[in-house]
């Protein structure tokens, strides 16, 4: 019994998804956290799809993949602000607009370009078949990210709750726009080969979701939203190698259900705490 | 040379997904008007994806895809109504929480039942093997839609454009909100087919934005972008013949070429114009 619950330790590649998972997932967590305060869940999903052509044409020259990625990730992002800019049209649009033209561009060449590279994996993430180089690669990009993000939290955090007060008091919020944006980038390039390019949105959103309904300041909704991240990521490695179900999907699946447990039960902002506040306050009924 | 420009159209399946993708991308179009003055291009996008689980559900037990699609999609954006109405999450957010879940919940389906359906068939579309059951479910789709867009098209847009006038006029505003929603989901079930999950938001919203970069009436806006999107669909799909099957991408492509074409070239709202009246004015 013991045994069997131990196997999935006992393979290589079994212990670098789960490690890779496991820093894919902080990663992310940090982020969404920020991203869930300034609204720019769009944002996530936008600049992942957007990755696409990036890897094909790095591909086709022999570029790090990487590189391509991160490249094509932030145009999308620069793009929609210039179109934003100079247009009417309204920026939800915008985007849509710009990251499916981008994605589209990507499904086109690839079909031209004679690759080894697999369109399934690029799409839906490979976890469990990542390889020393890929586990080096991820520990970096995400590293780096996360250095940076906790380095500059406070900046971050007044620039996603309230920009106006960020500039008035002297922050350069432009600058403080495109970093967070890069890191976005970053994290989505980190996250590619654990997760792929259609899910990366929920561990770009969920997690911060999880912390924002349980906890009142910004340090726990933290730390609650990057446990919750790789717990998900973790078990949902662990229970694919048993259901053969797919990894990525089994990791949002577990996000998902701890965030229908915080939306429930959360102790403030909770589904049961609000009909008890309610009960609470109703008022005592006067005797006959 | 002629005699090369046809041999697409020797062939039954491309004759046949030509004419689909050109419906599909006129009624996405039309609708496409109204989901870009309402602001839901994230609620395309979400529904889009949403719907997966129903058509892997529906593919596993040999039912109708649109059925499943449909139903899914209406449960995400019930979930997403309830998420919003009772936390203090932004709406983005709770619209990113839940369409994620439903996809993952389709991509874990489907990866446990490999042989039923082929999930790049739903992820990217796949007009060029589409069967002649699906083509009815599509044709009916569209004529629902186009039916409901014509009878309620002015209710319609004074929704999308001041829910509040709208109201205060007595129209039931609780009713036009989910009817946009029924035909947004009953749309993007039938766009799957040609542009698969990802793309579907595209032919949602690309049409209509770019039509409103060109006109100022709503009545033009409606013909141009419904020119536009039957337009690059049949395009589109012909030339995938030459793309490896890759309908959605040229499709998708030929229409943000376009967009791009009128952000720098429209006549009053494009980039070249506001330059010259600036100039102008100096």
């Amino acid at each position: 019994m013991i045994e069997t619950l131990l196997e999935p330790f006992e393979f290589a590649f079994m212990r670098n998804a789960m490690l890779a998972g496991a820093i894919v997932g902080a990663v992310c967590a940090v982020l969404s956290c920020y991203l869930v305060l300034k609204g720019w869940s769009l944002m996530g999903d936008a600049i992942s799809h957007a990755v696409l052509p990036g890897i094909v044409i790095a591909y086709a020259l022999g570029a790090p993949l990487a590189l391509g990625a991160f490249g094509s990730g932030l145009l999308c992002a620069v793009l929609t602000g210039y179109i934003k800019a100079n247009s009417r049209v309204k920026e939800d649009t915008v985007m849509g607009v710009v990251f499916t033209g981008l994605f589209a561009f990507g499904l086109v060449i690839f079909t031209k370009i004679r690759t080894d590279l697999h369109l399934d994996h690029i799409l839906f993430g490979n976890i469990l078949g990542i390889d020393r180089s890929d586990l080096i690669e991820t520990l970096l990009v995400g590293g780096v990210t996360l250095i940076v993000v906790l380095a500059l939290r406070r900046d971050l955090l007044l620039f996603c709750f309230d920009a106006g007060h960020a500039r008035s008091i002297g922050l350069r919020t432009g600058l403080l726009y495109y970093l967070l944006l890069s890191l976005l980038a970053a994290t989505v390039v980190a996250s590619l080969k654990a997760v792929g390019i259609i899910l990366v949105v929920a561990m770009l959103v969920t997690p911060g979701c999880i912390g924002f309904l349980l906890a009142d300041r910004f340090g726990p909704m933290l730390a609650l939203a990057s446990g919750s991240a790789v717990f998900s990521t973790l078990s949902g490695a662990y229970v694919s190698f048993f259901t053969d179900a797919s990894p990525a999907g089994c990791i949002v699946l577990i996000q998902t259900l701890l965030f229908a447990i915080a939306l429930v039960f959360a102790p403030k902002r909770g589904l049961l705490a609000g009909r008890f506040n309610r009960a609470q306050s109703t008022p005592p009924q006067p005797a006959g | 040379m002629i005699d090369a420009l046809l041999t697409p159209l020797q062939y039954e399946y491309m004759v046949k997904a030509i004419l689909v993708s050109g419906l599909i991308g006129g009624v996405c179009a039309f609708l496409s008007c109204f989901i870009t003055l309402r602001g839901w291009s994230l609620m395309g996008d979400a529904l889009s994806h949403a719907v997966v689980p129903g058509v892997a559900v529906a593919y596993i037990a040999g039912l109708p895809f649109a059925a499943g699609a449909f139903l899914t999609g209406l449960l995400a954006a019930l979930g997403m109504g309830f998420v919003k109405a009772k936390t203090a999450l932004r709406e983005d957010a709770v619209i990113g929480v839940v369409f994620t879940s439903f996809f993952a919940l389709g991509l874990v389906l489907i990866s446990l039942y490999p042989s039923s359906v082929d999930l790049r068939t739903i992820v990217l579309g796949n007009i060029l093997g589409i069967s002649d059951a699906d083509i009815w479910q599509i044709a009916i789709v569209s004529a629902v839609t186009l039916t409901v867009l014509g009878l309620k098209w002015r209710d319609l847009l004074l929704f999308c454009f001041d829910p509040n006038q709208a109201r205060a006029l007595g129209l039931n505003v609780r009713a036009l909100h989910f009817t946009l929603l029924t035909l947004l989901a009953a749309t993007a079930v039938a766009a799957l087919q040609t542009v698969g999950a990802c793309l579907v938001v595209a032919v949602l919203v690309t049409p209509g934005a770019t039509a409103y970069l060109l006109t100022d009436r709503f009545g033009h806006m409606i013909a141009i972008a419904t020119t536009m999107g039957t337009g690059t669909s049949l395009v589109g799909a012909y030339a995938s013949y030459y793309f490896d099957g890759s309908t959605g991408g040229c499709i998708v492509t030929l229409q943000t070429a376009i967009f791009v074409l009128a952000f720098i070239f429209a006549p009053k709202h494009g980039l070249l114009a506001a330059r010259a009246r600036r100039e102008a004015a100096v």
